[in-house]
């Protein structure tokens, strides 16, 4: 059984319809890079995933949690889908050991001795043990983007949503949070991203969705898709971003 | 009546400050209370709640102060409760204080980029617990200043409770100013007393401010 579930989603912002019933299935361990122009739909998509994004009518289910229209309680379901924002959003007032331990100890309510070494394993697993103390605004953009990664983590989400990563970095900044996601998808993790690196989007992703006025337009494998789009509007972006 | 020395004029005028001192106490204390309440109220996500909050503020800030004390001083009396001039100054004036403290607050809270509720949210993080991890800290740092400026206000309006017969500092003027013929040595006094109060206040919320904007987020 597909890990998550989306049936049949239609949102609106206002008198915009902005995902017209999109249907997909992630397997576990798989990883799905979500691409498009900007306006197409595929950020609305992904926050739909976790409930950030309200929608009208369909269904999406993670690993058993159900999400219906409309549903307000989404403690259970947000315990298993971890995101990572384009803007890191780190809590500046934390330091980054404390921004990965905060939701192990008031979510899960694990020990605070416990919730400390978890942080300290995610901290290494990006490779910023040594930045434990450290507070946001003293590390670079790459590395507050791994500790976001690391917070994520420390909740062991099922699968991790990925909204533009890489986007508000320096470019030199790019590979090193990249290496990481990609060691993420080499262990197995279950990733939803939506991204501009295509060559990232190619090497890493199984499957490749593209999405265009906020339908899914075609998906599949990502050399297929880029080797041999079958619809013009996918031709036309591959052609645009090379 | 000239048999009142200046020392007694002065000793007189230092019990009034002690009772304006209290009832500002008094009224930033409970009105602090209620204008966290008012707070969670105002960004709550029943619409009811959020609604009730907004007509209690724009009450409280759209009639004056002396209106307010009117209706509480007289109107509890025409229910049959004889509320005495400190009660009523003291609800007045906390009622007064909880609607901008509650206002003051939400403009901070506001202030906290969407971002962060987005990633607590994201994170399985209750509303409540979204506010006490995450947003109320950083909201704090912004609304210390504002805060400290804020009492300011509130030490200046317990003067006018002075027309409801509560003797603080204004009211203490005005009876030695009768006994004395001499307003304006009394009244100059009285105003050196407000002074007395506000202005350390004042030079502390500058301070604030300054350090606020100067240090790091943290």
């Amino acid at each position: 059984m597909a890990l998550v579930r989306i049936d049949g989603l239609h949102k609106h912002f206002g008198s915009n319809h902005v995902l017209k019933g999109i249907n997909l299935k992630v397997e576990r361990g798989e990883v799905v890079a979500l691409i498009g122009r900007s306006g197409s739909g595929k950020s609305t998509l992904l926050r739909s995933i976790n409930g950030l994004e309200r929608f009208e009518d369909g269904l999406i289910e993670v690993d058993g949690e159900r999400l219906h229209a409309g549903q307000t309680n989404l403690r259970d379901l947000r315990q298993k889908v971890g995101m990572v924002f384009q803007q890191f959003n780190l809590f500046p007032h934390l330091s980054a050991g404390q921004n990965v331990m905060l939701a192990p100890e008031v979510v899960k309510k694990l020990p605070k001795a416990e919730c400390e070494s978890i942080a300290r394993a995610m901290l290494a697993k990006v490779g910023l043990a040594e930045k434990f103390d450290a507070y946001p605004d003293q590390l670079s953009g790459g590395q507050q983007q791994r500790v976001a990664i690391a917070r994520a983590l420390a909740m062991q989400p099922q699968v991790l949503l990925c909204d533009e990563i890489t986007s508000a970095l320096d470019p030199e900044l790019v590979s090193e949070v990249l290496a990481v996601v990609k060691t993420l998808a080499a262990e197995g993790m279950t990733l939803v991203m939506v991204t501009h690196e295509m060559r990232f989007a190619r090497e890493v992703g199984d499957t490749l969705v593209f999405m265009h006025e906020g339908r899914i337009h075609e998906s599949g494998a990502p050399d297929t898709l880029f080797t041999r789009p079958r619809t013009p509007e996918l031709a036309n972006f591959i052609g645009s971003i090379h | 009546m000239n048999d009142i020395s200046t020392w007694d004029v002065v000793r007189n005028l230092l019990d009034g400050v002690l009772w304006t001192l209290g009832l500002s106490l008094t009224a930033f204390v409970l009105g602090g209370l209620t204008g966290l309440a008012l707070l969670f109220a105002r960004i709550a996500s029943t619409a009811w709640l959020r609604k009730l909050a907004k007509a209690y503020i724009e009450v409280f800030q759209g009639t004056p102060l002396l209106m307010q004390l009117f209706i509480i001083f007289f109107g509890s009396s025409l229910i049959g409760l004889e509320l005495s001039p400190w009660l009523a100054a003291a609800l007045g004036l906390t009622l007064f204080t909880s609607a901008y403290l509650g206002e003051i607050w939400r403009g901070c809270v506001e202030s906290v980029p969407k971002g962060q509720w987005e990633a607590s949210a994201s994170l399985a993080l209750s509303h409540f617990e979204q506010m006490r991890y995450v947003i109320l800290p950083q909201a704090l740092k912004i609304a210390i200043a504002p805060t400290v400026g804020f009492s300011v206000q509130v030490v200046k309006g317990t003067a006018v409770t002075s027309i409801i017969g509560f003797v603080e500092l204004t009211k203490t003027g005005s009876m030695l100013a009768n006994a004395t013929y001499q307003p304006f040595l009394v009244f100059g006094l009285v105003a050196l007393g407000y002074f007395a109060l506000c202005y350390p206040l004042s030079v502390f919320s500058r301070r604030l401010e300054r350090s606020a904007h100067g240090t790091r987020a943290h």
